[in-house]
């Protein structure tokens, strides 16, 4: 029975393969282009107005939307769905258990995983967007539930117009999959 | 679960056996980054498979599984002579049909043991029990009745393009173990009993 244990962590399977040159290029050109819409907004129009636009997530999101188009991760309704609802969370786990810190980010963490899974809005990065209000102090957590709205609201539907944009240029490449 | 996923060759796949080197050259040819292993693609495709293989075999109709060659008797057949012929043809039911070959009834086993006095008939041993327990064997009250008397009608009947599934459905509804298979003027064209139905689910090829 032990031993049944350890086997299962010698895997089964094998990588998929490496995709082609083309694909490789259009991931970049779309990634480049729309944290570079998220970020020009933020660094250079916001800077002055204390607001923020652009959120560490967005990284990890870009690789999906960009990089993995076929994913279910990576519809429209997992990455603004999976970005809101953790959003969500991660502000009412924050304002539940504020000195708490370690505790509210597990559980932010935790239960944005459970309601993306209930809610068919899985999207890996939506984990960190729930961590990062707990974790970035006064800066991000003085916007209270307007995170929800801005950064991430805002900031996931520029990337997502990017995406639409850009990704649909490339003659073998189609986004999205799915809206809904 | 555990099973499925400890080695790849131990969920074969039917049909066509793909290994993963098929996979991945698929994934090859599909531009894009496909968020699936080739062993968990080969998984879906073997449930899938499996799923299609279910479905198909619920859309085969009456038409293609009946027994066409069917001994049948008119509702004034002597009850002795139908006995006969059932037991002749090793069959528990046969269609009673009139001068047009319309089908009027069907007369089973069951209807026999009900009307030798067994009170729950469920099955030829109810009657070895009544027997046994009761002083001699049952009288035949039924020597000169006839097929019509002691026939179920009307018949359940079905269209040959009747799919098997909505039979096993009439079958264990009325509690009965065939259908006739009629044209749509009423006239017999085969039976479907129990039988039938898992020689089909079998295969086909045993099924004739």
């Amino acid at each position: 029975m032990l031993g049944a244990y350890f086997r299962k962590m010698t895997g089964t399977s094998q990588s998929p393969p490496r995709v082609s040159l083309g694909e490789i290029l259009w991931s970049w050109v779309g990634a480049f282009l729309g944290i570079a819409a998220v970020a020009y907004i933020n660094y250079g129009l916001m800077d002055k107005t204390g607001l923020l636009l652009l959120i560490g997530s967005f990284g990890a999101s870009a690789v999906l939307i960009y990089g993995a188009i076929k994913s279910p991760l990576a519809q429209p309704r997992n990455f603004l769905g999976g970005h809101l609802v953790s959003a969500l969370i991660g502000v009412t786990a924050f304002k539940l258990l504020a000195p708490h810190l370690w505790l509210a980010a597990a559980l932010a963490v935790a239960t944005s995983i459970a309601v993306m899974h209930a809610t068919k809005t899985l999207h890996p990065p939506g984990g960190a967007t729930a961590l990062i209000f707990v974790i970035s102090g006064p800066p991000v957590t003085n916007l209270g539930y307007f995170y929800v709205l801005m950064p991430v609201g805002a900031g996931a539907l520029i990337m997502l117009g990017v995406a639409l944009l850009v990704n649909n240029l490339a003659p073998r490449r189609r986004y999205p999959e799915f809206w809904w | 679960m555990s099973e499925a996923h400890e080695k790849p060759e131990s969920a074969p796949t039917p049909g066509i056996d793909l290994n993963e080197q098929d996979i991945l050259e698929a994934m090859r040819a599909i531009p894009g980054y496909l968020d699936i292993t080739p062993g968990d693609f080969r998984e879906v495709y073997r449930l899938a498979f499996q799923h299609a293989l279910e479905r198909l075999s619920r859309d085969v109709t009456a038409g293609e599984i009946m027994t066409k060659d069917v001994v049948s008797v008119n509702p004034d057949t002597q009850l002795a002579d139908v006995a006969a012929a059932m037991g002749r043809r090793g069959v528990s039911g046969v269609p009673v049909v009139d001068a047009e070959l319309k089908v009027v009834g069907i007369i089973s086993e069951k209807d026999f043991l009900s009307r030798l006095g067994v009170v729950e008939p469920r099955n030829f041993m109810s009657l070895v029990a009544d027997c046994l327990m009761t002083k001699g064997c049952v009288a035949l009250p039924i020597k000169v009745a006839l097929a019509g008397d002691l026939m179920n009608s009307p018949a359940v009947t079905v269209a040959p393009d009747t799919p098997v599934r909505d039979i096993a459905a009439l079958l264990t509804q009325h509690s009965i173990n065939r259908v006739a298979v009629t044209d749509p003027n009423g006239r017999l064209l085969g039976l479907v009993s129990r039988g039938d139905i898992i020689k089909a689910t079998i295969g086909r090829e045993s099924a004739c």
